[in-house]
């Protein structure tokens, strides 16, 4: 869903059809000074660099008066360019709003929690309606084009009949009374010689009751239009049809967009975000995408807070590095299984992800019970472990082919391993077991954490495994 | 457009109703009257549904009539610019053709009928496409959308125009007979 085609299509729009639209007060003089013309078209731009936006944080980007601003936002409301709403608003609910514009504008100075401290003010804001927008856009230019035509067509107008004898003049309204029974012409009602039709003759409202003259200027003049429009109009028709197959980016409702973007804001680890809602970080992980922005960097961060979070306990190399989200690197596996260099890198990342997890779990199962929490550290400690798994089984295939390739029974029962271990702890030990233990084991978790096979850390291992336990017994649970 | 709306008239009754059924008596005559009459205002009478009340009757000096004012509900048909009907063609001439639509008379000139219609005269006068596939001549049934309308004091005339989108014929009498 890209924004940018249709912020396109809001800028053609307001230079072609309010570019010259002054937006002036019913008792206000009209000076040099009050002459506002091309405000629309600056703040539509703005509003293409917004999604819902509070009118006073507008005008005061503008460094317009409010009132102002607000007379032209109340065009463009009419106009169903932008949706509109108000509410009232204790300083809280301003934040709350400020909290999602932190999240969404990236870093733009938009929020100014501090000034809305008074209670209960009614509060207004706006957001550009790209749907509608594309509607109205289309629709004016039908009728552009359609009134144009009509007229040129001599549509909706009034044949007119003259005498050309007594130069009497009928119109197609006298028709009843022309008719003659003799035959299939109208007669004038004085003379009853043959009437003759008008050509060209415009609509008289239009044209009032001018000469031939006027007549064929207007018709040059009317010609002339639709070129011109055809000509000038054209980026816009352009861009019409390109969006016109383009998802509309689709913010919501005031309401339902500051939930959004509170909960990516929370997910982001956000610290406003975090203020406002005491709702668990946890939830965080499985909470709503952000629709808006560029997800992915929305869940690259995910997996972030949850380093951030149990940094103190994971180790520094998990820290430095750039941690995938698990999901992701399941993903990585499978495309690269055959490259040996790249599965021992990402092995790491996983040793990364997976040990503090699992310690991180632990202590939460002690101290917070927290039921939620559990549930998603369980269901990232089981990816941790497929995938270590997965490791493993290569690892070990591999290393049987390399120091044990005149036992072929053993490696016989390696191959059998991934039926065996799907159902519990007891074949992997056998396994183990079978492998002569001390240098199998320590394989995976050496190659996770270092770049030999020496084993440097006894406490990841532990946890390593105590983890594929635990992965184990969820599973069948 | 139909209006059901209430109306007032006074009504004038010969002395020799007076009598056991001087109500039907002037209901009867308030619908010869009134229905099928045309005014500017309030357009056709169509049908009158209902007598709400019946005033007391005055005696008119001299004569001996009796006058009621009568409040009446009726449904009335009033034509408008820009109204889509639809009607009957009734003449085809090389001016146009005239339509009827109930009690409403319209002429659409030949300006206003799709170019690419042209007149056939003969005994069955006729405006044809080219390729044939669509022709109005009389009795065709037509859908058009009033452009001016001339409202006097007891007549209603409309022109119309076929040269629109979904305009034009909706059926076609030589084709389903
Ligand atoms: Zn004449």
């Amino acid at each position: 869903m890209s924004v940018e085609p249709f912020n396109r299509l809001v800028k053609l729009a307001a230079r072609a059809f309010y570019d010259d639209i002054a937006m002036k007060g019913d008792n206000q003089p009209k000076t040099g000074r009050s002459d506002n013309r091309g405000m629309a078209v600056v703040v539509l731009d703005a509003l293409t660099r917004r999604q819902w936006v509070r009118e006073e944080d507008l005008a005061k980007d503008l460094k317009l008066h409010s009132k102002q601003l607000r007379r032209t936002l109340r065009f463009f409301e009419e106009e169903k360019l932008i949706t509109r709403d108000h509410r009232k608003e204790t300083a809280k609910g301003a934040k709350v709003y400020s909290a999602a514009i932190a999240a969404t504008s990236d870093g733009q100075p938009v929020g100014r929690e501090g000034e809305e401290k008074i209670k209960l003010h009614t509060h207004s804001y706006c957001c550009l309606d790209y749907a509608q927008i594309y509607d109205v856009v289309r629709y004016r230019l039908h009728r552009m084009k359609k009134k144009l035509k009509d007229e040129l067509d001599n549509r909706n107008t009034v044949q007119e009949y003259i005498c050309p004898d007594c130069g009497r003049r009928y119109n197609a309204l006298d028709a009843l009374r022309l008719i003659s029974p003799d035959d299939e012409f109208f007669h004038c009602e004085k003379c009853n010689s043959e009437l003759v039709a008008e050509s060209d003759k415009l609509a008289a409202e239009e044209m009032g009751d001018g000469d031939d003259n006027a007549r064929r200027r207007r018709r040059e003049k009317l010609k002339d239009m639709l070129q011109k429009m055809e000509v000038q109009l054209k980026p816009l028709m352009e861009q019409l049809s390109r969006v016109k197959d383009l998802s509309v980016p689709e913010f919501g409702g005031l309401q339902a967009w500051e939930a959004r973007a509170s909960a990516a804001a929370r997910a982001n680890g956000d610290s406003a975000a975090n203020d406002l809602s005491k709702a668990s970080q946890g939830q965080g992980y499985g909470g709503t995408p952000m629709p808006f922005l560029g997800e992915t960097r929305v869940e690259v961060a995910l997996s972030g807070v949850e380093v951030k979070e149990e940094d103190s306990k994971a180790d520094a190399g998990a820290n430095s590095m750039k941690v995938l989200p698990p999901w992701m690197i399941k993903q990585g596996m499978n495309l690269t299984k055959e490259q040996r260099g790249e599965v021992k890198q990402e092995s790491k990342i996983d040793s990364g992800l997976s040990a503090p997890m699992s310690d991180d779990k632990k202590s939460k199962v002690n101290e917070k019970e927290d039921e939620k929490q559990i549930q998603d550290e369980y269901v990232k400690a089981y990816y941790a472990a497929i995938l270590r798994r997965q490791q493993e089984q290569e690892e070990a295939a591999k290393r049987q082919q390399k120091e044990l390739e005149n036992k072929i029974s053993a490696l016989n029962d390696v191959i059998d391993t991934p039926n065996d271990r799907q159902v519990g702890i007891k074949s992997k030990r056998d396994v183990y077991e079978r492998e002569d233990g001390v240098e199998w084991e320590e394989a995976p978790t050496a190659g996770n954490t270092s770049e030999t096979y020496k084993l440097n850390d006894l406490n990841v291992e532990a946890e390593a495994s105590g983890d594929d336990e635990d992965e184990i017994d969820w599973e069948e649970g | 457009m139909f209006f059901h709306i209430v109306l007032e008239r006074n009504m004038q009754l010969h002395p020799r109703h007076f009598g056991p059924n001087l109500r039907d008596k002037l209901v009867a005559k308030l619908m010869k009257d009134v229905e099928g009459t045309c005014s500017g205002r309030h357009g056709f009478v169509v049908a009158i549904t209902g007598v709400d009340s019946i005033g007391k009757g005055l005696i008119r000096d001299g004569t001996g009539f009796v006058t009621f004012p009568v409040k009446y509900q009726c449904v009335v048909f009033r034509p408008f610019k820009g109204e889509i009907l639809e009607a009957v063609v009734t003449m085809v001439n090389k001016m146009g053709f005239f339509a009827e639509a109930g009690p409403v008379q319209i002429f659409v000139s030949n300006h206003l009928i799709p170019d690419d219609m042209e007149f056939q005269s003969g005994d069955m006068p006729n405006y044809t496409t080219s390729d044939g596939s669509v022709k109005i001549q009389k009795d065709s049934e037509v859908r058009l959308k009033i452009i001016g309308t001339r409202v006097d004091a007891t007549e209603i005339f409309c022109i119309g125009t076929i040269k629109d989108d979904f305009l034009g014929v909706i059926n076609d009498p030589g084709a389903s007979a």
